[in-house]
């Protein structure tokens, strides 16, 4: 029985015309179906052997715009038709008779038996599979099967059946929506988030974690559209504040950054599959990202309790309020700081490592906020000297300027350095663009610095979590 | 196969075709797309040369801001000054 993926597509394709019979898994029939696709073939018919989610994003990766269809198993037209290998391309007359038929991919015989040219990219023949009727199948492995239904962010997934999902929903409307998920403007169903939250390994008391961060990373001021397409690495960087901490189990001790924290690690990675999956950002489709980077699998970090001011304080919520904050962030580059004796010292370590971010002459970063974590023994030589968080923001703010002339001798300087040699420069317009967050184990001097998230007109967002 | 909850929304999947290629580009409204990118409108300007010499006619436009999404508005300007549009990248 053949399922047309498509409600327009005719209910029998099978006379009058020319099907392909493809599998997903089979390396040839991506070829016919990439090379079809190349050469403009719309009117050939695909049927895979394979489920209807699997057929429609194989089809849709080829961009293949002609009638797709899916046959399960037992695969009964294709035993019918004793197509033994994959891909075979045949053609039916109009009362259903096959007229012709080509096994495998060969170039100049499938151009003939379509009456199109396809191109003249080698390889000219490449032999098939066979199809799935012929052997008996090992039973699913339903990690495997994640993978094929595209569930996947590169790493194994806990299958989102109902019933985890259910448990994930903890009784809240699966039909309530957090609004259209760029950059494919999917809907944001909290099904669909505890979905993700499934696949990515979440607790259902890690739920409202993650609801709130989607909900903060959906905000327009945010623009993850921009953050989802562009070239540049930023993943969406979650920041967890308030008594949840403690009560899921989220880590911002020794090894705050990861990996080994289940809350952490999940959560991050719940929101980054709810970007890849329902949003359709996936790296080499709509994300655009020339490299990435190793944070947008998920990263979520927890912010300790320090003499400081929390991050979420300082954003005017209550202590007491738990609270989700999302930035756009780079890879974090670590910064050891061992000799400093004074904070003037510290924070002006921690200043230069960071006006090396984005590229070392790119000066001022002018819309961005920038991500620092300070470990513990940092800030307590902060502390211990007075210094509250706007005492370091100024501090790492003030500490790197740079003459015209000392930039315009490499290259990626500012065009305002090369009209005036003399000029000064500052990293940031502002101690304003300056995040600060305490988390990181007791010992050791290393603090870090995120690389931006610039030319996004990014703004960090901040949602309570209920 | 086991039934699962699907994280994808099916609505979103549906690939759009490409339109067909016009025969000529005489007489054709081309629009030039400019994304606000730096050294964009230089690609533009050598495409316009290009589009003007094999006599088709040209129109420009500047989305706001290369990292937003184009406003419906905008595309609606694209669909009324062209036959077909060129949007200009950068980087």
């Amino acid at each position: 029985m053949l399922e047309a993926i498509a409600a327009d597509a005719p209910a029998e394709p099978l006379r009058d015309g020319v099907v392909v019979f493809l599998e997903s898994d089979c390396p040839t029939c991506r070829l016919t179906l990439d090379r079809f696709a190349a050469a403009g073939v719309r009117n050939v018919a695909v049927v895979f052997e394979d489920s209807a989610p699997v057929a429609a994003r194989v089809a849709r990766q080829a961009a293949y715009h002609g009638h797709v269809y899916a046959e399960a198993a037992p695969y009964a037209t294709s035993e019918r038709l004793a197509i033994e290998t994959v891909p075979t391309t045949v053609r039916f007359d109009t009362d259903g008779n096959e007229v012709d038929r080509a096994v495998g991919w060969d170039r100049d015989r499938l151009a003939q038996l379509l009456g199109t040219p396809l191109g003249q990219d080698e390889p000219a023949t490449k032999p098939g599979c066979a199809a799935r009727w012929t052997y008996t199948a090992p039973p699913t492995d339903e990690l495997e099967e994640m993978f094929e239904l595209g569930y996947s962010d590169g790493l194994p997934v806990i299958p989102p059946t109902p019933e985890r999902v259910m448990a994930m929903l903890g009784g809240r409307n699966p039909d309530a929506t957090l609004g259209l998920v760029p950059p494919g403007m999917g809907e944001a169903t909290y099904e669909r988030v505890a979905s993700c939250a499934v696949l990515a390994g979440c607790k259902p008391a890690y739920f409202p974690v993650v609801l709130a961060a989607c909900t903060a990373m959906l905000d327009e001021a945010f623009n993850l559209n921009g953050l989802a397409v562009t070239t540049s690495p930023p993943g969406q960087t979650v920041i967890v504040n308030g008594p949840v901490r403690q009560a899921i189990g989220l880590h911002c001790g020794m090894g705050a950054l990861g990996p080994g924290w289940r809350a952490n690690m999940t959560i991050g990675r719940a929101v980054r599959l709810l970007v890849q999956l329902t949003g359709r950002g996936a790296p080499g489709s709509l994300d655009r990202g020339t490299l990435g980077h190793p944070g947008k699998l998920g990263l979520c970090i927890a912010e300790a309790d320090t003499p400081w001011l929390p991050l979420h304080v300082e954003r005017g919520y209550d202590a007491t309020t738990s609270t989700a904050t999302v930035i756009g962030c780079d890879a974090p580059l670590s910064i050891s700081d061992h000799r400093s004796k004074t904070p003037e010292a510290l924070a002006a370590t921690i200043a230069w490592a960071a006006a090396a971010t984005w590229s070392p002459n790119w000066w001022p970063l002018t819309d961005v906020t920038q991500l620092f974590v300070i470990c513990p023994e940092h800030v307590m030589l902060f502390t211990e000297h007075g210094w509250s968080k706007d005492d370091v923001r100024n501090a790492i703010f003030a500490a790197p300027e740079r003459r015209g002339a000392d930039m315009i001798t490499f290259g990626e300087a500012p065009p305002a350095a090369h009209a005036d040699p003399d000029a000064s420069f500052r990293k940031w317009l502002s101690p304003d663009q300056i995040m600060l967050v305490a988390a990181g184990g007791e010992a050791g001097r290393f603090s870090a610095v995120f690389g931006p998230c610039f030319g996004m007109g990014s703004t960090p967002i901040t949602r309570e979590i209920q | 196969m086991s039934t699962y909850v699907s994280p994808f929304d099916e609505t979103t999947a549906t690939p759009v075709a490409f339109a067909p290629r016009p025969a000529s580009l005489a007489g054709a409204r081309v629009v030039l797309l400019d994304i606000s990118k730096a050294r964009g409108s230089e690609f533009l300007d050598r495409l316009e040369e290009r589009f003007r010499a094999d006599g088709a006619f040209t129109h420009r436009l500047v989305k706001p801001t290369f990292s937003r999404r184009a406003p419906g508005e905008f595309l609606e300007q694209v669909k009324i000054h062209g036959d077909l549009a060129v949007e200009g990248l950068a980087d």
